[in-house]
């Protein structure tokens, strides 16, 4: 029987191999419907499931349930672990907004946030998002904190940065490849005029590098892409989907859905493939995007039919344990906390076929690349949000750990064995 | 050499791999479905998403479709709204007609960022033309089966200036014209107010009357999310001078007290309009305070009660079933008199009830509140909080 290291050299060869052998050709971009999407999941079961007597395992691990690097996925810290600067960097630091003005190109479209499109003097071009006026820190803590995290864990994710400025550096240009509107300086002015300075008055926001390649729309948590050859395992069946559930569960990635996933194009070493990248986490922690979260999100989905009904049923009398929760109440911090959090029964907003699917083995997966993370790393990654308040950083430090802990419980050893015991 | 051992025992196994992605490529089972919608669905949702819904959300050109507001007991109105935003100013103009025949228009200029946004001003112009009003005559017994209809035109202008000194705190001078115009009513079930109860008596000198109008206010607004309170507290206090005519004061004060991550929420209501005429004159009917309806008691029909002064008192315990979906128990305890000296808890008017409230997080846009009161039972569709 062949060791570990064989059989995990023999699927990274074989995922290669398959890879190089039948490059993508006609690649068409795939749009995401938000509303159908949310319908579909809500209401419908798309995507390949277990059936009574049948469970389907993942197909893309070796004999020892590991996931082979691929487009998908790149074993980190799991495999060799980071160290805290490795750590704090993520996905790369090598490549902030350079020094000098940086010329507004566009308003940024996508998303929820207010923001811009910017081009720095190395002609780099970055989406610039800011906070919600009335929560400063949220949303750009979050997504930088959550970026870090994915990256280590070992998803593909953009390079972002916490940048700090003044007015003067915010320069209305247009862009040679951007058939939008030109932006003006009074457009500039207008949207800057709502965002909360800091005492030597410069604004905080989050620069997000443009991905490199070409953007052909989002992946979806079930099914393949037909346009490219190299995806053959359904993604409900992929390891990395389904343990990305434990995951989104220990940073409350509530928006786990397609719309906030990439599949870029891209060149590498003369080939080409498709990249898969996870983007946009503004909705993790104790952020929604654009306000802080409710504290209903990640223990129901938007529309829960059960809750719904003890709620309706008793007039409110029965309280969730969540609602009774301890909060930060921090603005910088949102609904973010671990007293009522229970790792099997996290939800997110909606649906997701891949989370469904999601097999004690695929857990334990998981489990063991969270449980990695020791406190120090945890509160070495969490202090590159810069909160100005270091209690948010204190209470997002705490948070997590102990979330890690009760995952750690859940879905480790011990909860591996215990589900195995009740299966057998 | 290493290398060529290890490739003639991996390769294989490689080749078993690659097989079996092809062989489970083409066993993947039957009931394996894309995301991907179907052409129809597809050419539907960019349709309606693109062409029809995404105007009537973000509106085309400036130009929306603007539904309801006109007043209580219109029915279902809509028409074309206008909003131009920029960075300082904001415009808007909308016209409305309902399915009963009641229409408005109105414009309006807000300028809320005035010296270093300490300071603010609004000028807000209305017409409305409301054929069926209900009237049932003055005082807290008026009785139902004394119905009757009138058809209110009024056209009014007013100017509001104001200063925020301090946080959550406003002040500001109202000034203004009215004038307003009441004839036949167009409800042939009931008779007209001017034939059921005479013009004295319902504070009528002539059918057309002109107000200049100032006035002042107070506000101090703590509430968290003003669309959709769920914590702090709402209060004012407004006077207002109608010229030649009479006086008003209206008092509000709303308070919201969350609890259990302000999932559930006690919201109080203490609602008083008081006026003062002249002796020699009456207070015109269609400029009293009135009490009744979706937005005050509930559990009576929209204007039922009319009077020169209105004291309301409503709580509602609101709790959150599902996301954008609130249920609320309410009761509403009012009256309206002539005299400040009876200013008691006589002859309250109660109702009870329960509603649903669709809503975003920063407000709600629609509701249902079905509420019972001494005379009946009434079911009210609104696009609006109720406070």
């Amino acid at each position: 029987m062949a060791s570990l290291q064989q059989r995990l050299l023999i699927a990274t060869l074989a995922t290669t191999l398959a890879a190089a052998a039948d490059p993508p050709e006609k690649i068409r971009k795939q749009e995401f419907h938000e509303f159908r999407d949310f319908i579909a999941k809500t209401f419908g079961r798309l995507g390949g499931r277990h059936a009574k007597d049948r469970v389907i395992s993942a197909q893309n691990v070796d004999g020892h349930g590991e996931v082979p690097d691929s487009a998908w996925y790149e074993n980190r810290h799991a495999r060799r672990r980071m160290s805290v600067d490795e750590l704090r960097r993520g996905p790369g630091d090598s490549s902030p907004p350079a020094h000098g003005p940086w010329k507004v190109v566009a308003a940024k479209r996508e998303g929820v946030t207010p923001g811009f499109q910017i081009e720095d003097a190395h002609g780099r071009r970055y989406l610039l998002k800011f906070d919600p006026p009335e929560y400063p820190e949220l949303v750009s803590g979050a997504e930088i904190i959550s970026t870090k995290f994915f990256y280590a864990l070992g998803y593909h994710v953009p390079e972002n940065y916490i940048v700090r400025f003044d007015r003067a550096r915010l320069a209305a240009g247009t862009s040679t490849d951007s058939t939008d509107k030109p932006v003006r300086e009074q457009d500039i002015d207008a949207a800057l005029a709502l965002m909360p300075k800091d005492s030597r008055g410069q604004y905080r926001a989050l620069a997000s590098l443009m991905l490199a390649g070409e953007p052909l729309g989002p992946f979806f948590f079930s099914g393949t892409r037909k346009d490219d050859p190299e995806d053959t395992i359904p993604h409900e069946h992929r390891r990395e989907l389904r343990g990305l559930y434990i995951f989104s569960a220990w940073l409350n990635h509530t928006d786990a859905k397609a719309g906030n996933t990439l599949d870029m194009l891209v060149e590498h070493g003369g080939r080409r493939y498709i990249k898969h990248y996870l983007i946009d986490f503004g909705a993790t922690l104790g952020s929604a995007s654009f306000e802080a979260k409710s504290p209903r999100q990640g223990y129901e989905h938007m529309l829960d039919l059960k809750p719904s009904l003890i709620q309706l049923v008793t007039l409110g009398a029965h309280v969730p344990k969540w609602a009774r929760a301890k909060q930060a109440g921090i603005k910088a911090v949102g609904s973010f906390e671990a007293e009522a959090f229970d790792p099997d029964r996290w939800k997110p907003n909606y649906p997701n076929p891949a989370f469904e699917n999601r097999l004690p083995e695929d857990s334990y997966w998981a489990a063991r690349r969270v449980m990695a993370f020791t406190d120090e790393e945890i509160r070495a990654i969490v202090e590159t949000a810069q909160y100005t308040d270091p209690r948010a950083t204190e209470w997002i430090t705490r948070t997590l750990i102990v979330r890690r802990d009760k995952i750690a419980r859940t879905f480790g050893e011990s909860g591996l064995a215990r589900v195995k015991g009740k299966l057998q | 050499m290493v290398a060529a051992v290890l490739s003639l025992v991996l390769l294989p196994a490689q080749s078993l791999r690659l097989n079996g992605i092809e062989a489970e490529r083409k066993t993947r089972p039957p009931h394996v479905e894309s995301d991907e919608a179907p052409s129809i669905e597809r050419a539907f949702n960019e349709r309606t998403g693109r062409r029809v819904l995404k105007p009537l959300d973000d509106g085309w050109y400036g130009f929306r479709l603007k539904l309801g507001g006109i007043t209580p007991g219109s029915g279902i109105a809509a028409g074309p709204e206008f909003v131009h935003r920029g960075s300082r100013a904001t415009f808007r103009t909308s016209a409305r007609h309902s399915v009963i025949g009641y229409q408005t228009f109105d414009g309006e200029l807000a300028l809320p960022y005035l010296a270093g946004e300490r300071a603010f001003a609004n000028a807000l112009y209305v017409h409305r033309s409301l054929p069926r009003m209900p009237y049932y005559g003055a005082g807290p017994n008026s009785r139902e089966d004394d119905r009757a209809n009138y058809h209110l035109k009024d056209s009014s202008f007013e100017l509001t200036v104001g200063v925020g000194p301090v946080e959550n705190f406003r002040i500001g001078a109202v000034g203004g014209w009215l004038h307003a115009n009441v004839g036949q009513g167009r409800d042939a079930r009931y008779p007209s107010v001017l034939a059921l109860f005479g013009q004295p008596a319902i504070g009528l000198t002539s059918a057309q009357a002109d107000y200049a109008t100032a006035g002042a206010f107070l506000e101090y607004d703590t509430t968290d999310v003003p669309g959709s309170p769920r914590g702090g507290g709402d209060y004012s206090l407004r006077v207002t001078k109608y010229g030649g005519s009479h006086n008003r004061v209206d008092v509000r004060a709303q308070h919201y007290l969350p609890f259990f991550s302000r999932q559930r929420v006690i919201a109080l209501r203490a609602w008083s309009a008081f006026t003062d005429a002249p002796a020699e004159r009456a207070v015109p009917f269609y400029l009293q305070p009135t009490l009744g309806g979706p937005d005050t008691l509930r559990g009576y029909n929209a204007y039922r009660f009319h009077d020169n002064n209105s004291l309301l008192l409503n709580a509602e315990y609101r709790w959150k079933i599902s996301s954008g979906i609130d249920m609320a128990v309410f009761t509403d305890q009012g009256k309206v008199f002539p005299r400040m000296s009876e200013l008691n808890f006589r002859e309250w008017k109660s109702s009870y009830g329960a509603g649903v409230r669709l809503n975003t997080r920063q407000n709600v846009f629609m509701r249902v509140d079905f509420g019972c009161g001494g005379e009946g039972c009434a079911v009210w569709l609104r696009f609006n909080n109720v406070y």
